[in-house]
């Protein structure tokens, strides 16, 4: 059989076996930690335990699997630094994503609800609830995801709005970062950073460099690299093993495909 | 995830992905039933968190903001009838004017004079040089009304090549994400599930 007739399944199956073998034989590959997860990281650093940070689950459930480890790597460092976390999100599926991630790590490390984390919830007017941040927190989101109101909460004492929030992070799919910089960092001058997939990386970089954005993270790879600082082994680092060998399988199916059409081309 | 969650999450992964092999009756119910739990999802999330909070709770209240609030957006469904759909035009117009106010000023701030002040640093360095001729050059590029000759067709070309090299970076990445979510599922199908994974 020639291989310009192979059946594009027997590809699909080649793909799956570059990723699943690593999975089940894992060799332990360790990469470098790239200047701006070591600048996310920083910025975690530099605050201090008690300072409140503002947490956005702007993603989609197709693309948690990616996204959740970065997520996880951010908000294990935050809760470490004893920092109090709210959450909130402006797409449906993330919501519940978000919920479950924060309780699940607040429970794993014995912070209470209320004093030092608070879910807000869904918002589907996006641009409406950035702008309503900066006026008043419990006036866009009287009561918060348990429907308890929101100013019973004690982690909103003395919290009214951006001016009391020292970061906020945009865990996104998409061009939600963009939002919260051009509404809430730029109206209000609250920092923002980004958790982001890998393919967003290209459009958000600009932002990093003019420092509208102050830290960004993104992908599987950088959600390793997170780990990597924080010295913990999470999704991201066991996925390392899989995601180079199928990278590697790529790029030999681009050569030798291109090889191949070359070839044919030079016969003809 | 309870043991009756992780079989439902695991089968409807292997008839999306039997899509592979060919289209087939089980891959599309497994899309449908996608595309409806999502929308219903966000019809019932959006109706607790935001109608009744919003506009229900304050308008038995008595908050008279709140009946303009129900007022446009009922005016928005005249949409449906021929004769009063220009009813709906109303809340349209005040969403199209705020967006737009709101919108311009940031948009034009974030993603125009900031990128520039960037690019003009008093302090430039190598990476600065590169930006800044990037910028120019794709400028060039996009320059239609100009024939495209001389020095002109020089400085355009340059800026092909950021194109060029702009497209293959997200393209690699595009590919750096669908593999790790191919990763996120073979991870939950041979661990989750089969509980084979080391």
């Amino acid at each position: 059989m020639k291989l310009p007739a192979l059946d594009r399944r027997a590809l699909y199956v080649l793909l799956f076996l570059a990723v699943a073998l690593p999975l089940l034989f894992p060799i332990g590959l360790v990469g470098s930690v790239s200047k701006s997860t070591r600048q996310f990281h920083r910025l975690i650093e530099s605050l201090q335990p008690g300072d409140v940070i503002l947490i956005s689950f702007d993603c989609e459930a197709a693309s948690w699997a990616e996204i959740g480890p970065v997520a996880r790597a951010v908000i294990l460092h935050a809760m470490k630094r004893d920092l109090r976390i709210v959450g909130t999100s402006f797409l449906s599926e993330g919501t519940a994503l978000g919920y479950r991630l924060l309780s699940e790590l607040a429970t794993e490390h014995g912070k209470s609800y209320g004093e030092d984390w608070a879910y807000l919830g869904f918002r589907p007017q996006y641009v409406a609830a950035m702008l309503g941040l900066g006026e008043s927190i419990i006036r866009e989101y009287p009561k918060d995801y348990l429907e308890q109101p929101a100013e019973s909460l004690p982690i909103f004492a003395g919290v009214q709005s951006y001016r009391q929030i020292k970061l906020v992070i945009s865990i996104a799919d998409d061009s939600m970062p963009q939002y919260w910089v051009e509404y809430a960092g730029g109206r209000h001058g609250v920092p923002i950073a980004a958790g982001l997939s890998a393919v967003m990386l290209t459009t958000f970089t600009p932002y990093l460099d003019s420092h509208q954005l102050v830290g960004l993270v993104s992908g599987l790879k950088g959600a390793a690299e997170y780990e990597q600082l924080l010295g913990v082994t999470g999704a991201g680092t066991r996925g390392m093993d899989a995601q180079s060998s199928a990278h590697l399988a790529i790029i030999v199916l681009v050569v030798v495909g291109n090889a191949i059409y070359f070839r044919g081309r030079r016969k003809s | 995830m309870s043991e009756p969650a992780i079989w439902i999450s695991a089968l409807c992964t292997l008839a999306i992905y039997s899509f592979l092999y060919r289209d087939n009756p089980v891959y599309r119910a497994a899309e449908q039933i996608l595309v409806g739990l999502s929308v219903g999802y966000l019809v019932v999330i959006t109706v607790r968190s935001t109608l009744i909070p919003r506009v229900w709770t304050p308008a038995t209240d008595g908050n008279p903001w709140a009946f303009v609030a129900a007022a446009l957006v009922l005016l928005m469904w005249t949409r449906l009838h021929p004769k009063a759909g220009w009813l709906s035009r109303l809340p349209l117009a005040l969403v199209v004017g705020a967006g737009a106010g709101l919108s311009i000023p940031a948009l034009l701030k974030a993603r125009v004079t900031s990128q520039m002040a960037a690019v003009l640093t008093p302090t430039p360095d190598f990476n600065t040089f590169v930006g800044a001729l990037g910028v120019i050059t794709t400028l060039a590029y996009f320059h239609f009304t100009r024939p495209r000759t001389g020095v002109f067709d020089g400085v355009a070309r340059v800026g092909t090549w950021y194109l060029m090299i702009f497209f293959g970076a997200t393209f690699g990445f595009t590919i750096m994400s669908r593999i790790s979510l191919l990763l996120g599922r073979s991870e939950f199908l041979l661990g989750t599930w089969l509980g084979i994974l080391p």
